[in-house]
Order: C-alpha cells, then sequence, then structure tokens
C-alpha cells in the first residue's frame, strides 16, 4: 500500500499548494469584494520570479542566479505583489468591473509575455528550476515528498493563521467594512482605495507564494502553467468552499481538485476511447454548471463566512445582503 | 502600414458591434459580462446552421451574391439568427444572471458570466465538433486597390464594414430620436427614478439583451466570414471586445463604436513596432494605456 | 510532427493472429498520459491502442499480455503530473507513454518518473530542453522520444528551396516551444543554404485574425513561404495569404500533412506546395501497413505525431520484452538499445514483426526495431534520428516526390553546418 501513500502524498501537496491560492484569493474576494480575473499572473509570477532568481544558469538565458533558495522565494513573492500593485494602482479606484478585466487582461499579457521573453523566461519550452532543496539530504523519492508537504502544510497553516487572525483584527473589520458600504467607511475617515490596494496586493502575494510552491515542486515552469483554466480552477474552489471563509477555501481546494483528478481517472477508467475525445468538454460543462449552480442555490459556498464576534447584530451576512441590494 | 490601418479599420467593424452589446448589458446590469464573447459563437454557429439549412432546400439561394463569399441563405440566416442570439441571451439572463443577481451581488454575476461562457462554449464543441468550420469553402481574392504603397482590400471586407455602420447607424436612430431609447437611457442612469416614472425595467433589460445578442450575433457571422468559425471564437475575442468597451468608456454605445475600431487599429499597427509574438498583449496595453491617460475611457463618466 | 505512418506487414499480423497464439494468463500494466480531449491527441492515444493490441497478438511482452492505462491531460500540466503519479503510485507502471506538450512531459519526467525510476517514452515532446537536462544527467537514462523530425525538417525544408531555386522565403510558425525551435532552426538553414530570410512572423493560438501577420510575411514580398504551423492556424493563416494574393510556392512542415488542412485551403492553390517529413525505410512492408491502418481506422495514418506514438509504444514494448519479467524501469530502458541495435537483426513494425524479435531476444540476440518512423535509433540523450521525404498533396492524400536516406540527410545536414 506503500503507492497508495506515495499518491496521497502527492495528491495533498497539490491540493495544499492550491489551498494556499484560494486563501489569497479569499482575502481578495471574500473579504473585501475585489473580483480578481488574472489569479495566474500572481501565481505565475510567483513561479517565474522563484525559478529565475534561483534555477541554474541555462545558455541563452538570463536568468540562473542561484540565489540560496529563501532569497529567491522572496524575490518570486516580490515579483507578484510588484504586478499586483501596478494593476490595483490604477483600476482599484475606479467601478469595481475595471479591475476584473484589468487583472483578466494582465494574465492574458503575462502568458503572452512569457512565451515570447526566451532571453529571459526560456519562451514557450518553460524554465528549469533549481535541484529541489534539500534534495542531497533526502533523495528523491517518498521521503522527499513527505518532507516537502510537511513544508506545504506547514505554509498553509501560517497562511490560515494569518488570515484568520486578519479577519478578526480592525484591519480585517475595515476591509468588510469597504466590502459592505464604502462610503459609510469613507465617512468615518478611512481611506478605502489604499486599504484595497493593500489587501489586493497582499492576498496576490498569498497567490504568488502558492505559485512559488508549485514551481519548487515540479522544478519547472512553463507558459502552460498560466493558462486562464487556471484562473478559473481556483475562483471555483473558492466559491465552491464559500467566500469569506478559509476553512472553506480550503475545503473547497481539496474538494475541486479531488472531484477533478476523479473524474479523470474515471473517464479514462469507465467510458471507451470513442467518446475520449469528448470528455474534456463535458468536464467543463459540469465545472461550469457546478459553479453556476452554486451561485444560483447556495451562493454562499459549502461553508457559509461565519459572523466575527466583533461584527454588531445578529444578522446573516445574507441578510445584510439582501438589505444592502438596491 | 497604410495596409495595416485599413485592416484594423475592417477587423474593428465587428469588434466595435461585439463591444456596443457589452456596454450597453454592463452599463445597466453592472456586470462585467465575460460571457458576452459567446453571443457571437451563438450568433456564428446558428446562422451555419440555417445557411446549409436553406442551401438544401432552394438551391438558388447558395449563389454568391456579386464578388462576395455571401450567398442569399447567409443573408436570411443574418436575420433569423440575429433573433435566436437576442433570444438566447434574454433566456440566459432570465434563467441565470437574474436569479443569481436576486441571490447574491453584483460580483457573484461576474463569475457566474465566467461559468456561462465555459458551458457555452464546450457544448458548442460537443455538439458541431473542436475543428473549424467554414461558411463558404471558396478563397475569395482581394481586389488590389492600390500598388504603391501595396494596399489590398477583399470585397467582403468592404461589405462588412458598410454593413457594420448601417446598423450602428440605425442604433443611433433609435437610442436619439425614440421613446424607447430615450427609457433605455433613463433605466441607464437611475433604474428606480425611471421606473418612479413608468419605465418597464424588466422590459428594458430583455430589450438591452437583445440588442446585444442580436449585434452580437451579426459581429459573430462577419467574423466568421471573414475568417473561420471554431468553438473556442468567443474566448479569443473576449479581450479585444472588453478593451473596447474600456477605451470607449463602459456605457458609452458610442464610445464602444470608437473603442472597436481604435483597438482593432492598434491591434494591426502593434506589429509594426512589436513582433508578432505579443500580439494577444496588445488589447491589454490599449486598457492599461487608457487607464493611465483617461481612466473613464473617452466618452465614460465616472461612476462607482 | 506528422509523418505517413508506414508500418510493415499487416497481413503477416493477420497470420500470426490466427494461428493462435494463446493469450497469457498475467496482465502487465503501462501507462499513457496523452491528451485525449484535444482534437489531434485522440488518434495519438488510438493509435498507442493499436500498438499494444498488436503486441497482444504476439502473445504479449515479457511473459505477460499487456494493458494501456491511458489518462487524459487536458494540456494542464497540474492534471497530466496527477495522472502520471496516479499511474505509477496506484497502478505499478514501470512504463510511461507520453505526453504530447514538452511543458507537460517536463514536470511528469522530473516530478514523477524519475524520483520514482519509471522509463518515460515521449511521442511528440520537441523542447531541445530534454537534451539538455539528458546531458548533464538528470533524467537517469529513463527519458525517450520518438520525436526526430525538428532538425531534420529544417534542414528538408532549407533543400526544398534551394533546389526549386527559391530564393527569399517568408516563415510563419506556431508560437510554441516547437514552433519556436523550428523558426530558429529553419532561419539558420535556409541561410546556410544561401536563401534570404525575409520574415520570420510569429502565429500565435487562439487569435481571432492572422491578418495583420500575414500581411508583414506578405510585405517583404517572398519567392516562396514556408509553414512551420498546426492545421488549425494553418488553414486559417494560408487561406488569408492566398485571398491576399501571396506566392502558392510553399515549403510545409510535417504537422501539415492534414486533410484538414488541404481540403480548407483546396487542392487547385497546393499545386506547388511541398511537405518535407521524416520517413521509414523503404522496405517492401511499407505499403501494407498504411493499408492495415487504413482498414482500422478509415483513413490514411495523416495526422501529427501518429507515427511517432506507434513507434513509441512499439520500442517501449519491445524493451519490457527484452528485458524479461519483473524488470524495473531502469532494467527497462536499458533494454532499449537491445532493440533498436543498428546491427541487430531487423524486425518490421507489427505482429510478426514483435513475434519475430521475441524468438531472436529469447536467442540472447539483438533487434533493430523497422519502425513507422524509420530505423529508429537513439543517441545518449534519447533523441532520435530519421531518413526523410519530400512530399506533395494529392486528391486522396499524399504523394511521395523524394526520397533521402539516413545518410543522405546527415550529409546534408552537414554540408550546411559547414
Amino acid at each position: 500500500m506503500i503507492g497508495v501513500l506515495s499518491y496521497l502524498v502527492f495528491f495533498t501537496t497539490v491540493a495544499a499548494i492550491l489551498s494556499i491560492a484560494v486563501l489569497g484569493l479569499n482575502l481578495q474576494w471574500g473579504n473585501t469584494g475585489l473580483f480578481n480575473g488574472g489569479v495566474v499572473a500572481s501565481f505565475g509570477a510567483g513561479a517565474y520570479g522563484t525559478l529565475i532568481l534561483g534555477g541554474p544558469p541555462q545558455e541563452g538565458q538570463l536568468g540562473g542566479f542561484e540565489l540560496f533558495y529563501p532569497l529567491a522565494l522572496f524575490g518570486g513573492l516580490l515579483f507578484a505583489g510588484g504586478l499586483a500593485w501596478m494593476v490595483g494602482k490604477l483600476t482599484l479606484r475606479l467601478r469595481h468591473d475595471y479591475l476584473a478585466i484589468a487583472t483578466f487582461g494582465v494574465a492574458v499579457a503575462f502568458e503572452n509575455v512569457m512565451r515570447n521573453a526566451t532571453n529571459v523566461t526560456g519562451g514557450a519550452q518553460g524554465i528549469r528550476g533549481f535541484e529541489r532543496p534539500m534534495m542531497e539530504t533526502l533523495g528523491s523519492g517518498l521521503t522527499y515528498n513527505l518532507a516537502f508537504l510537511i513544508s506545504v502544510l506547514v505554509v498553509l497553516a501560517l497562511v490560515y493563521v494569518f488570515l484568520e487572525r486578519l479577519t478578526v483584527s480592525p484591519f480585517g473589520r475595515l476591509l468588510r467594512a469597504i466590502r459592505e458600504d464604502e462610503t459609510a467607511a469613507r465617512s468615518l475617515g478611512k481611506a478605502p482605495a489604499r486599504i484595497r490596494l493593500l489587501a489586493f496586493v497582499t492576498g496576490s502575494v498569498i497567490i504568488g507564494l502558492a505559485g512559488a510552491l508549485y514551481g519548487t515542486f515540479y522544478a519547472f515552469v512553463s507558459p502552460q502553467d498560466v493558462l486562464p483554466i487556471l484562473t478559473f480552477q481556483i475562483w471555483a474552489m473558492l466559491i465552491v468552499g464559500g467566500a469569506g471563509n478559509n476553512k472553506g477555501a480550503i475545503a473547497g481546494a481539496f474538494l475541486i481538485w479531488g472531484a477533478w483528478t476523479f473524474s479523470g481517472w474515471a473517464l479514462s477508467r469507465f467510458a471507451p476511447i470513442e467518446v475520449q475525445l469528448y470528455t474534456g468538454s463535458i468536464q467543463f460543462v459540469l465545472i461550469g454548471m457546478v459553479i453556476v449552480g452554486m451561485l444560483l442555490w447556495r451562493p454562499q459556498g459549502l461553508f457559509p463566512e461565519r459572523l466575527v464576534v466583533s461584527q454588531p447584530g445578529g444578522g446573516t451576512r445574507e441578510k445584510t445582503q439582501a438589505e444592502g441590494l438596491t | 502600414m497604410i495596409q495595416h490601418l485599413v485592416d484594423g479599420i475592417l477587423v474593428g467593424s465587428f469588434l466595435s458591434l461585439g463591444a456596443i452589446g457589452l456596454t450597453m448589458a454592463m452599463h445597466i446590469l453592472r456586470f462585467a459580462n465575460f460571457s458576452h464573447a459567446e453571443l457571437l459563437s451563438i450568433g456564428a454557429y446558428s446562422a451555419l446552421v440555417f445557411d446549409k439549412l436553406f442551401e438544401s432546400l432552394l438551391p438558388i439561394l447558395a449563389e454568391k451574391i456579386g464578388p462576395l463569399s455571401m450567398t442569399g441563405a447567409l443573408a436570411i440566416s443574418i436575420v433569423l439568427s440575429m433573433a435566436i442570439t437576442g433570444l438566447s441571451a434574454v433566456l440566459i439572463d432570465r434563467f441565470i444572471f437574474q436569479r443569481v443577481r436576486q441571490k447574491g451581488e453584483e460580483l457573484s454575476m461576474v463569475f457566474a458570466s465566467f461559468g456561462m461562457a465555459l458551458i457555452i462554449r464546450n457544448v458548442i464543441g460537443l455538439v458541431f465538433g473542436l475543428s473549424a468550420e467554414l461558411y463558404s469553402q471558396d478563397i475569395a481574392f482581394a481586389m488590389v486597390v492600390s500598388r504603391d504603397p501595396l494596399l489590398l482590400v477583399k470585397p467582403d471586407q468592404v461589405f462588412v464594414l458598410i454593413a457594420a455602420l448601417v446598423l450602428m447607424f440605425i442604433l443611433h436612430l433609435v437610442l436619439s430620436r425614440t421613446t424607447f431609447g430615450f427609457s433605455l437611457r433613463a433605466v441607464a442612469e437611475n433604474p428606480s427614478l425611471a421606473q418612479v416614472h413608468g419605465v418597464n425595467l424588466k422590459r428594458m433589460i430583455a430589450a438591452v439583451w437583445i440588442i446585444g445578442g442580436g449585434l452580437g450575433a451579426v459581429a459573430g457571422i462577419f467574423y466568421g466570414l471573414s475568417y473561420q468559425i471554431t468553438p473556442v471564437m468567443g474566448r479569443d475575442l473576449v479581450l479585444p471586445i472588453f478593451a473596447a468597451t474600456i477605451v470607449g468608456g463602459i456605457g458609452s454605445v458610442y464610445g464602444a463604436v470608437l473603442g472597436g475600431f481604435i483597438v482593432g487599429i492598434a491591434a494591426n499597427l502593434a506589429l509594426v513596432i512589436l513582433p508578432s509574438g505579443y500580439s494577444p498583449s496588445v488589447p491589454f496595453l490599449m486598457i492599461l494605456a487608457v487607464l493611465l491617460l483617461r481612466p473613464h475611457g473617452l466618452f465614460g463618466e465616472a461612476r462607482t | 510532427m506528422k509523418k505517413t505512418l508506414v508500418f510493415a506487414a499487416a497481413a503477416a499480423g493477420m497470420t500470426a493472429l490466427s494461428t493462435g497464439v494463446q493469450a497469457q494468463d498475467c496482465t502487465t500494466k503501462v501507462g499513457a498520459v496523452l491528451p485525449t480531449s484535444v482534437d489531434w491527441g485522440r488518434p495519438i492515444a488510438e493509435v498507442a491502442q493499436f500498438a499494444v493490441d498488436q503486441v497482444n497478438d504476439a502473445g504479449g511482452a515479457a511473459g505477460c499480455s499487456i494493458e494501456m492505462v491511458l489518462r487524459d491531460t487536458q494540456v494542464d500540466p497540474k492534471v497530466g503530473v496527477d495522472a502520471a503519479k496516479a499511474l505509477v503510485d496506484l497502478e505499478g507502471i514501470k512504463v510511461l507513454l507520453g505526453a504530447v506538450s514538452s511543458g507537460v512531459s517536463m514536470p511528469i519526467l522530473t516530478s514523477v518518473t524519475v524520483p520514482s525510476g519509471v522509463m518515460q517514452m515521449s511521442c511528440c515532446s520537441s523542447s531541445t530542453a530534454f537534451t539538455v537536462l539528458s546531458e548533464e544527467g538528470k533524467t537517469d537514462g529513463l527519458w525517450f522520444r520518438t520525436f526526430a523530425t525538428t532538425s531534420v525538417q529544417s534542414a528538408m525544408g532549407a533543400k526544398v528551396a534551394a533546389d526549386k531555386g527559391w530564393k527569399s522565403v517568408a516563415i510563419l510558425y506556431k508560437n510554441d516551444d516547437w514552433g519556436q525551435d523550428m523558426s530558429r532552426l529553419i532561419a539558420a538553414d535556409f541561410a546556410a543554404a544561401g536563401i534570404e530570410v525575409k520574415a520570420n512572423v510569429a502565429i500565435n493560438d487562439a487569435q481571432p485574425s492572422y491578418r495583420a501577420e500575414v500581411t508583414e510575411a506578405l510585405g517583404s514580398q517572398p519567392d516562396a513561404l514556408y509553414l512551420a504551423l498546426y492545421p488549425t492556424e494553418g488553414k486559417s493563416a494560408v487561406r488569408e495569404w492566398i485571398s491576399l494574393g501571396g506566392t502558392q510556392n510553399m515549403i510545409l512542415a510535417n504537422s501539415l500533412k492534414s486533410d484538414e488542412f488541404r481540403d480548407a485551403v483546396g487542392m487547385q492553390y497546393l499545386g506547388n506546395a511541398f511537405g518535407t517529413d521524416t520517413a521509414s525505410p523503404r522496405v517492401e512492408s511499407a505499403d501494407a501497413f498504411k493499408a492495415a491502418y487504413t482498414a482500422k481506422f478509415g483513413s490514411e495514418p495523416n495526422g501529427p505525431g501518429l507515427a511517432n506514438s506507434y513507434d513509441a509504444t512499439m520500442i517501449a514494448l519491445l524493451a519490457m520484452e527484452a528485458a524479461g519479467a519483473d524488470a524495473s524501469g531502469a532494467d527497462i530502458a536499458a533494454a532499449v538499445s537491445k532493440v533498436t541495435d543498428p546491427n541487430g537483426t531487423p524486425v518490421t513494425a507489427d505482429t510478426a514483426g514483435f513475434t519475430t524479435a521475441k524468438e531472436t531476444l529469447s536467442g540472447g540476440g539483438t533487434v533493430m526495431y523497422q519502425g513507422a518512423t524509420g530505423n529508429v535509433r537513439f543517441d545518449a540523450n534519447g533523441d532520435v534520428s530519421a531518413p526523410a521525404v519530400v512530399w506533395k498533396f494529392t486528391d486522396a492524400g499524399t504523394d511521395e516526390v523524394e526520397y533521402l536516406s539516413l545518410t543522405e540527410v546527415d550529409a546534408y545536414i552537414a554540408s550546411l553546418k559547414k
């Protein structure tokens, strides 16, 4: 049964990495109400930044600085944060759809630049990473994967605790206040644009962290890793899990990623090869229906946002929204 | 250079048609509809079905009109396809967006439209297959307008441009000369106030979807006439159409028209300075430039 | 990427079937991760299954019948890697076929197959990064690919232009790993052959129109057009090119050897279009396979990666046979040289060939596999070289215009390098 264990370790690692990205998006969307349509740009920035800074030198490429791993990781996060800051600065003071469209655009442009800037990113061939950190001590087998999983889980826990504390902190209250009623928040002397920018950049850095871990785990990243479908998958995880709830975000990541891989397994096992050409399309239709269905019948997700103690009144969040609807 | 400019105008004509519907829906319903470009696919594919149907029923309709690759069958199909696409848009709104609107907040609709786009695109792929389809297998040759500088124009493109301009003019008349046009603008400005004054909000929303869907269908068919139709054409067109909307200013029909032409021209001219590999980034660069220089677009007004 | 599948005698295969080789009691699983949900991906998977069926008709490999467990990659690296990991851990495979895209094959190699000691054989991943990785010794000799075409094809493209007397070309290439490599190599080869490259234009996937790109290439008014594209964007770009009055002198990479492309452009415009491809050796039985494939799938084996996929599967199974029962991935990888030995007994690419190979290997001999893509021979980095053909479209399919043996190909490539 070592095989099952080995696979579970692997699956959990990927799901945990995706959970971190979903947590980052939850800070933006769930807590602050910012629609990030370009999750892959932050994710990719983290992965590319880390691999370019930490990877081995390669012929004809600028990268390969072979920096000490934590330093490379930090550089990747900085890259993700910088990109988010630029987009946020330009769009956050405008009405919300500008952010949705601009972030969607930045993701397309990001993939495109990674594909073409061969001198920096390896172009369409992608960029090959370093030897994975600690590989020499741990080998490349199950022990290594187990150790990597534990590190990822630790990071996930840290991000989770950070966000949980943030939610109940005065800053978290402020975020929700801005989400629910911006004018009121402004009248209390708060600067919504700055606060939203801060939340947006922080969320993007967390998504970038997920990307960096992803690139580290595979020791490779290519433009194929940053296609818009990833944005969609991460959004699906958040919507199904429950926007505004960090536990829900993690549960959503495991559920959707589990369903995605399980359906792949089931279709390849039970669908005859003649219909396998269509399974990809069917899978996309199904996931689309799950999303739309979720928004129709349970928009709060499987794990709705909990009431935070400091929030006055006894109503649930849906109620607040119903009242706020014009 | 001049060829790029002319090509850009021609590409711009269907981007404009697509952007008009998007900007109207975004203005009235206040959400970025990521599934709008799928209406172009619905239009293009339903025209394909009707086109084949009419050609087999009445072979005389399969004759090409003048130098165009357009046939009589396709011309009739355009009208039917506009109706079907408009109707689909209304139904999608009734069954999906309206309910999401009631249940959640405006931004939930953005994500719902993401999901709808995925569903529509893949259902089309399942029904019609994944490979590209053509209205006409024949290659329509370009006319040489000038040899130096070299300027080539296809008759189809001229037709598409003129037809698009005529449609836009009709829409302009409707919006500026009829009571319906006034009500529509009133709803866009202030939905609750308009309702107080006796405007039927539901009917206005349906009208917006019908106009948006109808123009989207024409855009999709013209696109298919100029290039080819594929199930993923919506995915390929969504960003340029959004860019056109933002350049023009969300909510402005005239802005959308101008925005479409600007994005089309920019995408073509960009190749003069940028390596062609970077062309998918051009719409985003346009958005960025507008946000830096004129955050609400050319004709948009500040509104949160 | 695509080449005519020219396999050896299917008739012989039928004979082997009717002599009734007994099916084995045990089953060995091999894994395949291929993009079955993509239009050009499914035939690649089908042809792999076809090869497995033929081997089972010959009584299976290494004493057991073979079951191919196929997983879809959706051309998504995450999904592909997860599928590969599941196959290795849960199905216990020792041989993995795939993937198609380099961007999927690479993370599978670095994070699944090499750490687990599983042999990976890709039909179609073209990235030069694999060669670099092998040279650095990081693949542990577990990586192979039957995709030989990039350098051979670019040299052949230059040869066609030189032979036709075309003095200048414009290049349109697909902006992915394969296309970027092709564009670089073909531009160098054209230059070496004394042909001027007037424009080298990238064609991106998923663009609403290729008008601007085509105009760009057209503006340079070249004698000929070189196309390193797939059928989807190829037909769109070429229709645009022809409608704007561009030259009909065209050189096509093997990826455009497709009925879809021919039908969409029209035969009347393809009279002066020459394709290049790698080829199988001149063995008598070659045409018989084409017939067998046509009988099985209802069309000629025209499509990206079909021959490569067939060979990848066959060589992997031959190597399993050579390595014997209960071999590890590394053992099987080491046995690849035994079945692609230039001095070995030639065997054909079919059931009969597999039966012959079994007999030879059990007698301690080595085998030279004459595959659909030629006398496949891997170098130390798992790369292959192959003979080449120049072809033309016909109403029914394609016709061969010229054939160059491996020696001639090597000589021509060497003459360009001078």
